[in-house]
């Protein structure tokens, strides 16, 4: 990199804001995803959106490529740095612009905890809807990044759902507003396309959230099951009662003895254990909670422990959010596998993530967010064995493959980035691609935004043949855009 | 190309009898295309269009034709796509709470088709006999319920189109749960077909609930509204729709769910009103009386004259109609107004001379900051779309927007003109 580049760089943002030392570097090597790593040409912190822009300019006048990063927290390598770019670390953009509870708005910088939001706005029976089980460490912006979700997306929806405005840089170095306090922002819907577009297409720099009041009542339960059979019947018992929960999520035995050795949440030994959580109107959440219960007891449930404090279901949810990491505790290393079914097709899939536990010989441990389908196999291996890695490797990518064979996704929520990119054509056909990548070119046309990311292979953009049409009104002289 | 063989043409893509010279019902902004056609399969409409690229001909779709007057006034047309011929409910997944159906299924026919499972596609926009599924998600119209369930936007979790080019493509899939690539499907929602023709959609369902009841709120005047509004969102209750009828001024609570759950906040509303204003009436209504009820605010959308779609921050939609009122008032302009008082997205209905109308919204646009609001012309004659800007000031985004419709549609063929971009 060149060192009248690092030096402009420095004079934006400062130089106690650039990172060069090597040592000092390693920590932004990698994401959650730490198998794959990159050194980055260049580390910059900046204070403000303007510090952003001025740096994404500077890319963009020398063809330098650049990565935004926030906590670091993702699971599918979107924010490993680019050896020859800038990698454009958002957490001193960390601060809660404006709290609106009237019109339950909320705008934040990127920077900011997504779990900081609700604890901004509890005080006042407000709460953000998005609850990733990384809330307390993950960032607003990787959240928009990744379109995150949560276990309570299966009735409240994404990111997406809750994201009303959005400041961003373009690759070009310009910034814009989209949205804003206003629903239906006129013109195409680019909150819609810039939220899990995993930062390829711009830098976000602000954000403007909503905020959902506390529901009057919640409900948990936690029920214990023989079999991850009887678990996912009665998951379909109760969708099939026409019930929506706020939350269902479902563990195998080997995640809740992982979870148990972890944080001891005192859960029943059992195959299986499903979350049920309602929320909503007391009413409706008392006469539909005991559905729920019956649901459970006929598919054969052999415990019930329905939550009687809020204690009570916070140990639900922490034996729940912890598993991943728990799965350290009973396997030196382990794969987090990211996919989704339809829902119905959950008996098949699991069939054959058992099968093939007994064929590779590697424990595999499931959590789901079982009403929305979304699966997270953990693949435990020992890294200290030659080839288990590999070995690892290729048996969550198989699961991936059985995703796909009933109908699914190749990602729920971790995102595509660097890791599942190769995994795009097996969803994807050659002009579904091309048409995301023609949405690439609009916004980067010299592939500079997080490149090698997303997509197998980079579109050639080119010029667009022929200049911009104008608007017949426009045309006509009747009116000007601008 | 003498005409016939025109036709003929169009038809060597989409089959005997299923293209025609256009006629008189087939004009769109007055304008008359050369030839209309139907085809039956996506395979068809994809022959179609690359036929249409090599020919540089400009491209209009059509669905159930409830919305032709709405959006950028057309700039030309020589083949009109007719999407009737494409109208079937691919799958209900009942199990997985899904749908896949083609853009030229009414919402009514999915909806009844859905219901045998108890489930519905939670829309409830105007004309639903009429709407087509293509039009609806072309221009992300919805209705009451949109409160609780959404926009089209937000249940979209999959999408089928041919771009202007004659290539299919997909994005998202039939899974509720998905990052895998960019949202191809949300782009698609709201482009007025500018982007590419929709050829099916998969959506997100939601379960029939087993009761609804309504509270219908009759204030003595709009000024008492803002408040009420602002006590039923920070309340704990879970309405499915919060609308808003002007004049008389009057709100709509809706409620679906258990019975007991329906019936208890049902009075909760009444009790929370006689709190805030003891000169409000609250009835609630239920069965037929409810259906009723909420025919005759469907009903609004009908009557004749100019649709504005007003969009604002909670706590400005009723200054901002305060301010209509005036205005109107003060110009001999009719105006009344119907839609999401909670959510703040409220049409309101101008009858007046189109010039006096025109700078009404011109006006009522500079009471906004881009992003704070916007009036959107939604339903309006020509002359009036051709005045003013249907969209108003989209702000610094349109640049992208533009470069994103050179992208997918170099040659500016796709609904010339009736999009935002």
């Amino acid at each position: 990199m060149r060192s009248t580049f690092i030096a402009s760089c420095a004079q934006v943002v400062g130089a106690e804001h650039v990172v060069q030392d090597a040592t000092e570097m390693a920590v932004y090597e990698s994401d959650g995803l730490a198998k794959l790593r990159s050194t980055p040409g260049l580390v910059v912190l900046p204070g403000t959106a303007a510090e952003v822009q001025q740096v994404v300019r500077l890319c963009h006048e020398g063809g330098v490529p650049f990565v935004a990063r926030g906590q670091g927290t993702g699971l599918s390598g979107g924010a490993m740095p680019h050896p020859d770019g800038v990698l454009i670390v958002m957490t001193r953009l960390n601060h809660i612009l404006d709290i609106d509870i009237p019109n339950r708005r909320i705008t934040v910088e990127p920077g900011v905890m997504n779990i900081e939001v609700t604890k901004a706005v509890s005080s006042q029976g407000c709460y953000y809807a998005p609850d990733p089980s990384s809330q307390v460490i993950c960032s607003i912006g990787g959240n928009v990044a990744e379109n995150s979700g949560g276990a309570h997306c299966l009735k409240y929806g994404f990111t997406v759902h809750h994201v009303l405005g959005l400041e961003a840089v373009l690759p070009n170095g310009e910034m814009i507003q989209v949205g804003g306090s206003a629903l239906d922002p006129p013109g195409l819907d680019l909150l819609g396309v810039l939220v899990g577009s995993e930062g390829t297409l711009a830098v976000v720099t602000k954000v403007t959230l909503r905020l959902l009041g506390k529901p009057a009542a919640v409900k948990t339960l936690l029920a214990a099951f023989d079999s991850t059979e009887e678990a996912g019947n009665a998951v379909s018992g109760i969708i099939g009662a026409g019930i929506i929960p706020a939350a269902v999520e479902m563990m195998d035995r080997t995640t809740i003895e992982a979870a148990e050795a972890a944080v001891h949440p005192n859960f029943p030994p059992a195959e299986a254990v499903l979350i049920v959580e309602l929320d909503g109107a007391e009413a409706e959440v008392s006469a539909l909670f005991d559905h729920v219960e019956t649901v459970c007891r006929d598919v054969g449930a052999r415990e019930i422990q329905v939550a009687k404090t809020d204690a009570q279901r916070a140990r639900f949810w922490m034996g729940r959010k912890a598993a991943f990491a728990a799965m350290g505790r009973v396997s030196p290393s382990y794969y987090v596998q990211d996919g989704v079914i339809p829902r119905t097709k959950l008996p098949e899939v699991l069939g054959r993530i058992r099968a093939l536990e007994t064929e590779s010989g590697l424990k595999i441990g499931n959590v789901f967010h079982a009403g929305d389908g979304n699966l997270h196999p953990l693949v435990c291996y020992d890294d200290r064995i030659e080839g288990q890695a590999a070995l690892a490797e290729s048996v969550a990518s198989q699961i991936l493959t059985f995703c796909l064979d009933v109908g699914g996704s190749i990602t729920g929520e971790h995102g595509v980035g660097a890791d599942k990119a190769d995994q795009m054509p097996k969803m994807f056909t050659e002009t579904d691609l091309d048409s995301m990548q023609l949405v690439r070119c609009a916004f980067d046309p010299q592939h500079l935004c997080n490149p090698g990311k997303v997509f197998p292979t980079p579109r050639l953009c080119g010029e667009v043949p022929g200049p911009y049409r104008a608007h017949p009104i426009e045309r006509a002289g009747l009116a000007e855009r601008f | 190309m003498p005409n016939n063989s025109l036709v003929l043409q169009v038809e060597s893509h989409v089959g005997a009898n299923s293209a025609w010279l256009g006629g008189e019902g087939d004009t769109i902004d007055g304008m008359l295309p050369k030839v209309v056609a139907e085809p039956k399969s996506a395979e068809a409409l994809t022959g179609l269009l690359e036929w249409a690229s090599q020919e540089e001909l400009t491209v209009s779709v059509r669905g159930g034709g409830t919305k032709l007057d709405w959006g950028g006034v057309l700039g030309a047309v020589d083949l009109v796509v007719s999407t009737a011929g494409l109208s079937s409910v691919v799958a209900h997944r009942h199990g997985d709470l899904t749908a896949t159906v083609e853009a030229g299924a009414t919402l009514a026919s999915v909806n009844e088709a859905l219901g045998a499972r108890r489930q519905w596609l939670p829309f409830d926009p105007p004309w639903a006999a009429r709407a087509t599924i293509g039009g609806i998600v072309a221009t992300n119209d919805s209705g009451p319920s949109r409160y609780r369930y959404g926009a089209p936007r937000d249940v979209i979790i999959g999408v089928t189109v041919v771009r202007a080019d004659g290539k299919m493509a997909k994005a998202g899939g039939i899974v509720v749960k998905n990052v895998a690539g960019y949202d191809l499907s949300r782009l698609m929602t709201g482009a007025f077909g500018s982007l590419g023709v929709v050829v099916d959609v998969t959506f997100k369902l939601t379960p029939v609930a087993p009761a609804s009841g309504t509270a219908l709120i009759e204030l003595g005047s709009v000024d008492a509204m803002a408040p009420i509004v602002a006590d039923l969102v920070s309340s704990d209750l879970t309405p499915s729709a919060i609308e808003l009828q002007w004049p008389p001024a009057r709100l709509l609570v809706k409620f679906e769910s258990v019975e007991s759950a329906v019936e208890s906040q049902a009075d909760a509303v009444a009790r929370l009103v006689a709190a805030r204003d003891a000169s409000c009436r609250v009835t609630v209504h239920r069965d037929y009386q409810e259906s009723t009820l909420w025919e005759d605010h469907a009903g609004r959308w009908n009557q004749p004259g100019t649709l504005v779609k007003v969009s604002t921050a909670t706590n400005a939609i009723v200054p901002t109609l305060i301010w209509l009122r005036e205005a109107c008032r003060d110009r001999n302009v009719a105006m009344s107004a119907q839609g999401r008082a909670a959510l703040s997205v409220v049409d309101i209905r101008l009858d007046g001379a189109i010039d006096t109308q025109a700078q009404l919204i011109q006006e009522l646009r500079e009471r906004f900051e881009v992003g704070a609001g916007s009036a959107v012309i939604r339903r309006a004659v020509a002359a009036l779309r051709q005045s003013v800007d249907p969209w108003g000031p989209i702000g610094d985004g349109l640049r992208v927007m533009q470069a994103i419709k050179q992208r997918f549609d170099p040659d500016g063929r796709l609904n010339r003109g009736r999009g935002p971009v």
